[in-house]
């Protein structure tokens, strides 16, 4: 069954309409050319010097992972597998243990998210209950392999010293500035760090 | 017979129930904390009011009596019965932690389910947690870790505790806002029970040390099973997971044990990972036991059962752990293999004494299917014991052994001193084992079998009910199915050819006339729907819809 307002496009009749010889070729070749004076560099290119040259990301950008810490550097993560649970790729490993502070019960002795299998879709962001989880605008993953070096463990997932050049991304329930409140204190300091580029947090 | 209207729906039921009882057999649910079906009625909750027309008030369905004619309204139909039930609710949750996050019991939690409930939850509770009263948590009860916080005080530790188990090591302290429930100084459970006080209770206020922090509920797959620590066969899940089975949970059969299961049984799925599992056949070449493959060894077996010995006789051993078809199948084995084998499953000699057994559930039997053994006529000759006589007196051809290692008790060193002198004074011995132990090392040829848990197939216990355990796991290693072994072996020496435990139960053990009448889908069945015959369990719920 037809869709009644659809629009039907004959391309027959159209090339029919250039007629058989050079006509379509010229026609071909002037799209080409137009696009190739419009590519320029100078005018309005889409062409940047990657990756001297970056392009600024929306602050919504689903990027690698950051896990948050408290105040006093441990993990915000109360090992719940909400994030697990939610996580389509089931990429994210989490081993729970006893915490030796009596005061907190549970806390995630491994929390690993495997990026090699992460679709970024940030689910798992949106689970989390403790702002535990975050992402930034990091995209730039380039290993040698891809079993292992893109399963970040919480070592990696914490010490992004990198967040300060592409700045944080997807976190909707997140109230305050990510990049400040987090960033461990062995980070260069931001301004030294900055490349030109780089999109302000 | 009374008549009675729940929700507009008209039963039948029997004048002696409660009104949950009739709900529950209706399939209507009343939310409920502290009624439970195997524990006596307290009432003392009032999340489970209803309408009964007439009546004056709303009034609590656990424990009023169910009259013919009664016109019931639940929440799910009437607005004030909704209304009451939020503002019990709403009472609960005043002083609730509300930390379902690292909460163990979140995912089979009542107290999260009602507030989830369409009909009688999702208001919102405007407590600030600083106005809550604090209670003790984190405290260390052995078996049961508890938190007095997330307590809804609904007394079914306490019942259990006083009525079923007998211990009595729970009691309620403090009034109001500020009760609690506690143990004696904090001291550790002695109740060899205590283990089902984590599945009763309905929040987590009582949960599982053994299970803490394991495995998020959700993620787990289940099995319906037989618990097989001894021969009452208490009815389990097997809760799974990735290839382990992380806990053991009693399902709720009130003919064998009730809604429980002692904690010996709940902890017997460790054993295992404490005995040397057998993962490849091995065969004797040049007087050494080597590894082989399933098709060499085999064919060694057949071509040497086959034979028939100059002289002596053939020994069949069969395990109290097998299943009763792998029973069949080996005691037909035995007939095929000789007129008058000799055949037994059974060690006379007195058990350890440190075995215990009591009036609630625990026997000193610790097979789970000496009965079924004992059904198919595997006990002929005068014990183990007189087997091993006769093969110290080298009157002994061959033998097969079929072992099972015990779950729960001592490791059985005088049925393991009885199969090494098989062993040794027997010229070609198969031994057909899940555990690699010493006593095997003489032995001719060995064959990796599958585990409890790892194969399908029924169970006798020692009241005579035959009960079925699903499979679980997958044996580790090259292990096989002690079943699909046996057949195999027999189709070799000439028997029939079956395709798995349903078929040999079918075509095969119902000949016997113990096991005649019975059916094994039927027997499968009542396994998968055993959970909530009556009141839902805290647990046996669907599971996270959507994973
Ligand atoms: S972004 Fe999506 S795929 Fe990646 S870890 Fe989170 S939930 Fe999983
Ligand atoms: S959802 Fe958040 S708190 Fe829970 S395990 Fe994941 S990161 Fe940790
Ligand atoms: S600890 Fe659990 S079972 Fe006991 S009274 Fe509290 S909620 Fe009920
Ligand atoms: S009483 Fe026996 S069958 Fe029941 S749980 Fe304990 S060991 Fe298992
Ligand atoms: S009062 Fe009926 S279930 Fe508690």
């Amino acid at each position: 069954m037809a869709k009644k307002d659809s629009r039907v496009v004959d391309v027959t009749a159209q090339a029919d309409a250039l007629g058989a010889g050079v006509g379509g070729m010229t026609a071909g070749f002037a799209v080409t050319l137009r696009n190739m004076v419009r590519s320029l560099p100078g005018r309005n290119s889409v062409t940047i010097q990657y990756p001297e040259q970056r392009k600024p990301y929306s602050r919504r950008f689903r990027g690698v992972h950051v896990l948050t810490l408290r105040p006093d550097g441990r993990l915000k993560c109360v090992a719940c597998y909400l994030c697990a649970t939610a996580c389509p790729a089931e990429c994210i490993s989490i081993e729970a243990a006893e915490s030796p502070d009596p005061a907190v019960e549970k806390v995630a002795r491994r929390y690993e998210i495997d990026l090699a299998r992460c679709i970024f879709c940030g689910f798992c962001v949106d689970a989390c209950p403790e702002e535990a989880l975050a992402m930034t605008r990091e995209y730039d993953l380039t290993t040698r392999g891809r079993l292992t070096e893109l399963r970040y463990g919480i070592e990696e997932l914490t010490q992004r010293p990198q967040i300060a050049d592409y700045g944080a991304g997807y976190r909707p329930h997140m109230q305050y500035p990510l990049v400040e409140s987090y960033l461990p204190t062995n980070l260069p300091p931001p301004a030294a760090a900055s490349s030109p580029e780089a999109p302000a947090p | 017979m009374a008549v009675i209207t729940i929700d507009g729906h008209p039963l039948e039921v029997e004048p002696n129930l409660v009104i949950m009882q009739a709900s529950d057999r209706a399939g209507i649910e009343i939310p409920r904390f502290c009624y439970h079906p195997d524990l006596r009625p307290e009432g003392s909750c009032r999340m489970c009011l209803v309408r009964v027309k007439g009546f004056a008030r709303l009034t609590p369905a656990c424990a009023t009596p169910v009259a013919d004619g009664m016109v019931v309204s639940t929440a799910h139909h009437d607005e004030e019965v909704a209304q009451a039930t939020r503002g019990v609710l709403e009472f609960l949750l005043v002083n609730h932690p509300l930390d379902c996050p690292i909460c163990d019991q979140s995912g089979e939690c009542s107290l999260q389910d009602y507030y989830m409930h369409s009909d009688y939850g999702l208001h919102r509770s405007d407590v600030e947690p600083e106005e809550k009263v604090r209670k003790r948590k984190g405290i260390n009860l052995g078996p049961i870790y508890m938190d007095s916080e997330r307590c809804v005080m609904c007394s079914r530790c306490v019942r259990f505790s006083n009525e079923v188990s007998g211990a009595g090591e729970l009691q309620f302290v403090s009034r109001g806002n500020h009760v609690e429930i506690m143990a004696f100084e904090d001291r550790a459970l002695q109740d060899p029970y205590a283990g089902n006080l984590a599945d009763l209770c309905p929040v987590g206020a009582l949960t599982s040390r053994d299970f803490r922090f394991k495995r998020r509920v959700w993620f787990l797959d289940h099995a319906d099973s037989i618990c097989p620590g001894c021969s009452t066969g208490c009815n389990v899940r097997i809760d799974h997971a990735a290839g382990h089975i992380e806990r053991l949970v009693p399902r709720r059969n009130p003919a064998v044990n009730h809604s429980w299961m002692c904690d010996e049984g709940r902890f017997s799925y460790k054993r295992p990972e404490s005995l040397p599992r057998l993962t490849t056949p091995r065969l004797r070449i040049h007087g050494a036991l080597r590894r082989a493959s399933w098709d060499e060894a085999m064919a060694v077996v057949q071509r040497e059962l086959a034979s028939r010995p100059p002289r002596g006789a053939s020994a069949v051993v069969a395990s109290p752990m097998a299943s009763n078809e792998s029973l069949w199948v080996l005691g037909q084995l035995a007939r095929a293999l000789s007129s008058s084998p000799h055949l037994e499953y059974r060690c006379l000699a007195d058990p350890s004494p440190d075995i215990r057994e009591d009036a609630l559930l625990r026997r000193r039997d610790k097979h789970l299917n000496s009965t079924g053994a004992g059904w198919l006529g595997l006990g002929t000759a005068a014990g183990l014991e007189a087997l091993a006589l006769a093969a110290d007196r080298h009157e002994l051809a061959r033998a097969v052994i079929l072992h099972g290692a015990p779950r729960v008790g001592p490791n059985e060193p005088i049925r393991r001193e009885l199969l090494s002198r098989i062993v040794r004074g027997t010229p070609f011995v198969v031994v057909m084992s899940d555990v690699a132990e010493d006593w095997g090392d003489a032995a001719h040829v060995v064959l990796p079998v599958a585990a409890w848990a790892e194969e399908e197939g029924t169970y006798t216990n020692g009241a005579g009910t035959v009960q079925h355990g699903a499979c679980a796991l997958n044996p580790p290693g090259e292990a096989r199915a002690a079943l699909a072994v046996l057949t195999e072996l027999w189709a070799a020496l000439g028997g029939p050819r079956y395709g798995g435990p349903a078929d040999v139960f079918q075509r095969g053990l119902m000949q016997c006339a113990a096991f005649e009448g019975l059916d094994y889908g039927t027997l499968a069945s009542r396994a998968a729907t055993a959970y909530p015959p009556e009141g839902r369990m805290p647990y046996g719920q669907e599971g996270f819809a959507g994973r």
